[in-house]
């Protein structure tokens, strides 16, 4: 590691004994160093072992690269590897998850924003309790309403289809969108909304004309934080899914838990890594945003 | 006249998450206490026996798979804190170095972005006794390192420890980095003048000052303990045996195998119970310091 002998502009405000920085540098650098290749670990193991042929795999190097980089476990787990009872590997998973994906996105964000949108900026006398209510919603474990939501899906008649998914994941996920919508709508000046009602502006055309062009930054946040957890979802998907319509999560768990005789370890690595590609790659181009939808879904009101 | 028509369409714009939060939330939480109540066997069965109602209750703190759940709760919350201390470890060496600091971050953080079962299936290859890490130690010569910790009841909740820290150090880091950047510069440079030595102004300043999001750390903790489901079934589906067994998987278990609905809603019911025990004493310490806070800023 190259030392720089002077502090990057604008970070530090306070001399610091200069003789003491190398080596405290260096010892920060080496552990957050290590610290990231434990990190690391797994990440590499996935990918080493997805290229490898079980024939390597049987020698037991973990941490060995491919002799030959084989794409065949790849092929094999998106093509024809077994989850279950049906054979016809990840990619009916895939499609379900995707599936499942648009309408849980389009209906969670509607839903969330106009709510958001109504009780920050629209005078609701009963919008305080409401809130209160919504931030409790937020914590209750989704065990103690699952029965209640299976026998309510199954009389609307969509248990075991992608549709029951997407309800489940828009009900589970309005309490804590609402509250970051409205978090966000309640900075807005309320002189905007009133001389907007004063130019005879309505409900919705102050929402469609004014406030959705403002909340470009709030919507990118919501949906990455959404697409991942819905995407990264296995028990809403397992219960709610049935046969047909069983997210990739599910598919790679039935996949890797349910082998019978050998099991081809490059197979389920390449199986997994199949599975965690989609968010990984908006994590890695979005990372920035991906930041503050962690902070705005930790801090949740 | 506009006035008069926005009263009424912004309460009707709500009416959907009213009807759901009253539905889905408030009432199911309601369904699931009253099946609770009864004996309902494979389908609900809605009369409730005043003789003994908590007779489901008394059945599930004598069942023995449930003990386990809630000592596996304990061990696994006491495991998975330190990930909020190897958290704040790491992001005070990133603000501390500042070099570097995209790139940590990002290293960090990728676990979060990952489904729990990918991290249960890779963990559960990396903990493989003959082709995994401890084959590994062993082609060096360390025949004495044992990682073969998912196939012995006794250790497999510290592989599970393990996988959850990994997966959730990033996400505290993140927290405590935003925090300590909220710091004001002024108290280090004050602190250094005096002389006092970097662990002391971390453990006797900085740590207190960031009472509210080491609180923030410690709910957003719990809550995943208790709903810690999947991560079980990647990596060791509750076993060997029921060691590996938490109240998440054990009502989801009762549900849906058991055809025990009573006893599984007593379950799921207990669920709500430690949440509210754990949060609310949380939640309101929490809105309290942020008040405090906000006060003092004021």
């Amino acid at each position: 590691m190259t030392e720089t002998s002077s502090p990057p502009a604008g970070t530090v405000m306070f001399p610091r004994p200069k003789k003491r920085i190398r080596g405290r540098s260096i010892a920060i650098l080496v552990f957050l160093t290590m610290a990231a290749l434990f990190f690391c670990i797994p990440l590499y193991v996935l990918v080493t072992t997805s290229f490898k042929t079980m024939d390597q795999i049987r020698e037991g190097a973990i941490f060995s690269l491919p002799e030959v980089w084989t794409f065949e476990a790849w092929r094999y787990a998106w093509d024809e590897a077994c989850s279950g009872i049906t054979c016809e590997g990840l990619k009916r998973g895939f499609v379900n998850s995707l599936e499942i994906l648009f309408p849980s996105l389009i209906a969670s964000i509607a839903i969330s924003a106009v709510t958001g949108y109504a009780l920050a900026l629209w005078s609701v006398r009963w919008a305080g309790g409401f809130l209160f209510l919504l931030f409790l919603c937020a914590f209750v474990p989704f065990q103690i309403i699952m029965y209640p939501l299976i026998v309510i899906t199954v009389n609307m008649g969509i248990y075991g289809s992608i549709w029951a998914v997407a309800f489940i994941h828009t009900v589970l996920a309005m309490p804590v969108l609402t509250l970051i919508f409205r978090n966000y709508y309640k900075d807005i000046p309320p002189d905007i909304i009133k001389a907007a009602v004063m130019d005879n502006g309505s409900f919705w055309r102050i929402f469609i004309e004014i406030i959705l062009p403002m909340s470009g930054n709030i919507l990118i946040v919501v949906l990455i934080m959404q697409i991942t957890s819905i995407w990264n979802d296995y028990l809403i998907g397992v219960t709610f899914g049935g046969l047909g319509a069983q997210p990739m999560t599910v598919n790679l768990a039935n996949m890797v838990t349910v082998t019978t005789g050998t099991v081809s370890y490059n197979v389920n690595m390449a199986a997994a890594l199949q599975t965690a590609i989609p968010p990984l790659v908006i994590y890695f181009v979005l990372g920035k945003f991906f930041v503050e939808g962690i902070a705005a879904g930790a801090v949740k009101g | 006249m506009g006035i008069r028509w926005s009263r009424l369409t912004p309460q009707l714009a709500l009416a959907p998450a009213v009807a759901l939060t009253a539905i889905a939330f408030i009432g199911s939480i309601g369904w699931t206490i009253l099946l609770s109540l009864t004996s309902s066997r494979r389908l609900p069965d809605y009369t409730i026996d005043w003789s003994d109602p908590l007779r489901q209750y008394r059945r599930l703190f004598a069942d023995l798979g449930w003990n386990i759940a809630l000592s596996n709760l304990i061990i696994l919350a006491i495991g998975s804190a330190l990930a909020i201390v190897f958290g704040f470890v790491l992001a005070a060496m990133i603000e501390r170095e500042r070099r570097g600091e995209d790139f940590f971050r990002t290293v960090f953080l990728y676990p979060l972005a990952i489904s729990l079962i990918v991290t249960g299936v890779a963990w559960r290859w990396i903990f493989n006794p003959s082709l995994g890490i401890e084959s590994f130690f062993h082609s060096l010569g360390m025949t004495w390192v044992s990682f073969n910790w998912l196939a012995d009841g006794r250790t497999a909740m510290y592989a599970i420890i393990l996988a959850s820290v990994w997966q959730s150090s990033g996400f505290y880091m993140a927290l405590m980095l935003a925090g300590l950047k909220a710091i004001n510069v002024e108290i280090w440079s004050a602190a250094r003048m005096d002389g006092v030595a970097l662990w002391r102004v971390y453990l006797e300043i900085i740590i207190p000052m960031m009472k509210f999001t080491f609180l923030t750390c410690a709910i957003l903790l719990s809550l995943g303990v208790i709903k810690a489901y999947d991560i079980i079934v990647a990596m060791t589906n509750g076993g060997p045996g029921q060691s590996t067994w938490l109240p998440a998987y054990f009502t989801i278990k009762a549900m849906s195998a058991k055809g025990n609905l009573a006893f599984a809603s007593a379950a799921a019911a207990m669920m709500l119970a430690i949440t509210v025990v754990v949060f609310l004493p949380l939640v309101l310490l929490t809105a309290w310091q942020q008040r405090a806070r906000k006060g003092a800023a004021g």
